[in-house]
């Protein structure tokens, strides 16, 4: 029932978006008709034009629902769990919680398709139905194309991949969705990166509407903000699947530069280069030939991204399997390709720039270098991509690039490109400007000194991280000074601080919001740079009780725990972090194994600051769970990687933020586009919300909050634990107590504080129990607090002594305090005054006497 | 110099760099992309060049060591062309058909690591490493693709290396 509903629906979707694409170029025709009549007096057809016009964007519009339907009807299917339909039985099961039913829509390849359509038309119909009056006839042509192209993808999704198609039998359950797939990034990411690429055939439409209707002066300010979506939604898809793969694939990184990956990169970085092309154009009228070419390259690109993930071209652990679509998606784009060749050079005079004084040394100059370096990488990637066909095309050898390549051919690039980013502001428009370079230069190249400089101080010693950080440094020296200057330009003109802030982004979004972009990358580059560099890793085999060192973190394994749930089977392991004598935290790498799939995911534990990360992965264990192995990664910087990618998001937010500029439109006209640029803001903002929590703020549980004891900061000392002198600041443990939870040292509230470290079958800590609990009674209601820490022994024996003697303070079973105590024996006392330093430290048994004197001096103080 | 040539020299000069980039990356460091037939045809060539192979997984074979950590397993020959492979009757049938020929090429691996996540009878190994003196292939990075259960169900990155 659904199943037919869903494809009737679709069907229905294929009609409507052939009549609007048909219906469009009708009433194109038939007003150029009536402007020829309207040369001759005036005829009464000019209403025949319009009116095909209205009925082809109402029939738009309509697609866009209908699709819009389908993809509810779906949705209820997985719901519901509508086995009937192989989709569903393929990518669902009935113990999948609602939320993951609700991503598995897009869980495979014909789901991803049918939501792929449904955006095509959705963008269609916003072009559609928010063209002003100025610019109709590009407007119109834009429909056409992307009516077009919406009907490739619905004719794709009903004929190749639908799907609502039964499957043979009804399967009891489906066969559930992949298990690396449940992740709050993965519900984001694929439509994050299809509502980049559906975007990216926005520009493309427009760039030949503007060729046909010779308007190429206004395309660029037209396709600018739908470039700019596209482009935004495509870099927050790339980092939504940069942090799934770190948070999930317990690799230790986020980027492996797989065909898959690369081909959501390729466009994202013609689309970066288009962003700046058509700003140039837009401004100063030049780069014309740039942009078509950019805007055809990103179209293409994405084309060629869904067919190599597709055809089996590209040998990829990430490919979908080979399906028969390939060769159509190589027919779109043998077809975009030459209908844009022919066209170019049909109104090749069009494209030709006013001429001007080229000079390398401007920012114009500059800016072109940039565009060139933007092909080169998108290039080298593209060739790295496919070089295992291309060299058994060429060579008749197939060679494959793994990591190595990709860092070698791309890291000099992506060097110069940053480089670029800070120099290109710097220059002036003329070479003339060039004078006063040395001026403006000079706070930008403080920093690019300064940054490498902190870095080597801070132990970041390696030569060619050194240059690359000077570079990034040069680069957020040019962002921040351009900023600084732009408020301090404001402030003299009497505002505040705050308000000059305010308004210099909120006057020239663009210009400042793409500065936080620069800023933003410049981070996510840190990142790279700290991660290539410095990534440390290791394996480790632990026993139960036993820790391990690794780069001054002591990693202490303190036991197994499984957890049966209903599809899988969850072992994770409890392993205290200390850095140095100071407990971090613990982390619980887990293995999980998920019967009906035969398959084992390790998720990552990790514990994340600002200087580095550490990443535990549980690989294994033995001997029931006494022994496990961990693989130990260490990623220096990692933090800026998210951090930069929040900075980044929010540069892009502001510039996509309609100005209220403009205001010289009727007034009809100007209520009608509030509502369209509303509509689509609110609906991009809460999706750019929902996507930042998923990422960053659904998963503050498991690995990216700040520790409870606040010092993730690299600890001053990281030799081996010795005791503690008096005055020297307690170190913060983390003690098992017998009752099974846990006691920090911030849990022991009061004046003072009693730490006694015994042994429940050592003779004298025996004797000592005593004095210990009639010391404790007196003292207690003064809120003096006392813990007593048995170093390892059978618990059975520590709660028969504490039975014995009556002891009733509270007492745990710890290795790792004492070795943070760094105490040689038992018993050994210490006492810590209110400020958690230690106050006086006692080897051997005390007598009540002793320690109620110590105790009254503390309190005295 | 006219300001277009300058522009064309730079923008050469660029290309250049880059394509210099790309011939010695792919001299050093892109590897060969083999199949079990292959790497035996090349006989004593092969041994410590750093190739990339593709064979089906031998379920039984799989021998993982946590304490270690390494696992060792074989893999069996499967044709690298896709055409070919499709027609033999689509992957998960080769795959199929390769783990039960007794008579197909087969390569002993050796993996120094953690047991991969989807390591498992049937599924496709993509496996970069050198082939030792004695005959087995040391493994640096192993990528897996399972054949039957969701081959369609994973719109991207499924286990990087």
């Amino acid at each position: 029932m659904l199943a037919d509903i869903g494809s009737l629906l679709t069907g229905l979707a294929l009609a409507a978006t052939v009549y609007a694409a048909s219906a469009v170029l009708w009433s194109i025709y038939r007003s150029q008709s009536d402007d020829d009549d309207a040369r001759r007096g005036p005829g009464r057809h000019s209403e025949r034009g319009r009116q095909w016009w209205a009925s082809g964007r109402n029939a738009v519009f309509v697609a866009a629902a209908l699709l819009g339907l389908a993809v509810l009807v779906l949705l209820v299917a997985f719901l519901t769990d509508q086995f009937s339909i192989q989709y569903v039985a393929q990518h669902s099961s009935r113990n999948l919680s609602p939320y993951l039913k609700g991503s598995a829509v897009w869980g495979g390849q014909a789901g991803s398709l049918l939501l792929w359509a449904f955006l095509q038309a959705l963008f269609a119909a916003f072009v559609a139905g928010g063209s002003g009056t100025e610019n109709r006839p590009l407007a119109h042509w834009a429909t056409v194309f992307l009516s077009l192209i919406t009907v490739f993808f619905v004719a794709v999704t009903l004929f190749l991949s639908n799907p609502f198609a039964l499957g043979e039998t009804v399967p009891a359950d489906g066969q559930g969705l992949n298990p690396l797939l449940r992740h709050p990034g993965m519900v984001f990411h694929p439509p994050a990166m299809y509502l980049g690429y559906v975007g990216l055939a926005v520009p493309f439409a427009l760039s030949l509407a503007a060729l046909i209707t010779r308007r190429i002066e206004d395309w660029p300010g037209v396709a600018r903000r739908w470039t700019l979506v596209a482009w935004l939604f495509l870099g927050l898809g790339l980092l939504l699947g940069m942090r799934w793969a770190y948070d999930v694939l317990g690799w230790g990184g986020y980027w492996g530069w797989d065909p898959v990956e690369n081909a959501g990169l390729m466009p994202w970085l013609t689309a970066t280069a288009l962003l700046h092309a058509l700003v140039m154009q837009d401004q100063r009228g030049r780069f014309r030939w740039w942009n078509m070419i950019l805007t055809l390259l990103s179209f293409l690109l994405v084309l060629f991204g869904t067919f190599t993930t597709r055809s089996g071209l590209i040998q990829s652990v990430h490919a979908f399997a080979r399906s028969p679509m390939g060769p159509y998606f190589l027919g779109a784009m043998g077809a975009s390709l030459v209908g844009s060749l022919v066209l170019f050079y049909a109104r090749r005079s069009l494209l030709r720039t006013p001429a001007s004084s080229d000079d390398l040394l401007t920012r114009e100059g500059m800016f072109t270098l940039t565009l060139i370096l933007f092909l080169t990488i998108t290039a080298s990637v593209f060739v790295g991509s496919v070089l295992p066909t291309l060299s058994d095309v060429l060579l008749d050898q197939r060679f494959e690039a793994g990591p190595d390549w990709f860092d070698r051919v791309t890291g000099p690039q992506l060097a110069a490109l940053v480089l670029l980013m800070g120099v290109c502001p710097l220059l002036g428009r003329t070479a003339r400007a060039l004078r006063k370079l040395g001026r403006r230069a000079l706070p930008a190249v403080f920093v690019a000194l300064i940054v490498p400089f902190v870095a080597a101080l801070s132990g970041f010693t390696r030569p060619f991280s050194l240059v690359g950080l000077a570079i990034v440094g040069l680069a957020a020296g040019t962002a921040l000074s351009e900023i600084a200057q732009g408020v301090a330009g404001r402030r003299r003109q009497g505002e505040g601080l705050a308000t000059a802030f305010w308004s210099l982004f909120g006057h020239n979004r663009r210009r400042y919001g793409g500065y936080l972009v620069h800023l933003g990358v410049i981070l996510l580059a840190v990142g790279v740079i700290g991660t290539r560099f410095y990534a440390f890793e290791t394996e480790a085999v632990v026993t139960a009780g036993d820790s391990v060192q690794v780069e001054g973190y002591t990693l202490l394994f303190e036991g197994l725990d499984r957890v049966a749930l209903a599809d899988r089977t969850g072992t994770s392991a409890s392993v205290a972090v200390y850095r140095g004598r100071t407990y971090l935290r613990t982390l619980n790498p887990t293995l999980e194994e998920y019967s009906s799939f035969g398959q084992t995911i390790a998720t990552p534990a990790v514990l994340a600051a600002l200087r580095e990360d550490l990443y535990l992965v549980l690989a294994g264990w033995t001997g029931g769970g006494a022994q496990v192995t961990l693989k130990i990664f260490i990623n220096p910087l990692a933090s800026f990687l998210w951090l930069g990618g929040l900075v980044f998001l929010a540069g892009g937010a502001i510039a996509v933020w309609p100005s209220a500029r403009g205001a010289r439109l009727p007034v009809a006209e100007m209520r009608r586009r509030r509502q369209w640029s509303a509509a689509g803001l609110i609906t991009g903002v809460a999706l750019l919300a929902l996507a930042v929590w998923a990422m960053w703020g659904a998963t503050q549980g498991t690995g990216a909050s700040s520790s409870p004891s606040g010092s993730l900061a690299p600890a001053t000392s990281s030799a081996p634990a010795g005791r503690p002198a008096v005055g020297d600041p307690a170190p913060a443990f983390r003690a098992s107590m017998l009752d099974a939870s846990r006691l920090r040292l911030s849990d022991l509230r009061g004046p003072v504080a009693v730490i006694n470290f015994w042994s429940p079958v050592y003779r004298p800590c025996k004797d000592e129990l005593p004095a210990l609990q009639a010391v404790w009674e007196e003292y207690q209601a003064q809120g003096v607090a006392f813990v007593g820490i048995s170093v390892p022994h059978l618990a059975d024996d520590a709660n028969a002594m504490i039975t014995d003697f009556g002891i009733t303070y509270p007492n745990a079973l710890d290795l790792a305090t004492p070795a943070q105590y760094g105490i040689t024996g038992v018993p050994e006392t210490f006492l810590i005054d209110p400020d958690g330093n230690v106050a006086y430290v006692h080897i051997g048994p005390l007598t009540a006497q002793l320690l109620e004197e110590k105790l009254a001096a503390v309190l005295a103080q | 110099m006219a300001g277009k040539t300058k522009f064309l020299v730079a923008g050469l000069l660029i290309v250049a760099a880059v394509a210099y980039l790309i011939v010695s990356s792919t001299g050093s460091t892109a590897r060969y992309f083999l199949t079990i037939d292959e790497l035996r045809a090349m006989g004593q060539d092969a041994a410590g060049r750093r190739v990339t192979i593709s064979g089906a997984v031998l379920g039984d074979t799989i021998d993982y060591d946590p304490a270690q950590p390494s696992v060792t397993f074989t893999i069996v020959q499967v044709p690298g062309d896709p055409d070919e492979v499709e027609r033999a009757g689509g992957l998960s049938k080769v795959l199929h058909d390769a783990v039960t020929n007794p008579t197909a090429a087969r390569l002993e691996i050796v993996y120094q690591d953690v047991k991969p996540d989807l390591l498992q009878h049937e599924s496709q190994a993509i496996i970069r490493g050198q082939l030792r003196d004695d005959g087995r292939f040391e493994a640096d990075e192993v990528l897996l693709k399972c054949p039957t259960k969701y081959e369609e169900g994973v719109p991207d990155q499924v286990e990087a290396p």
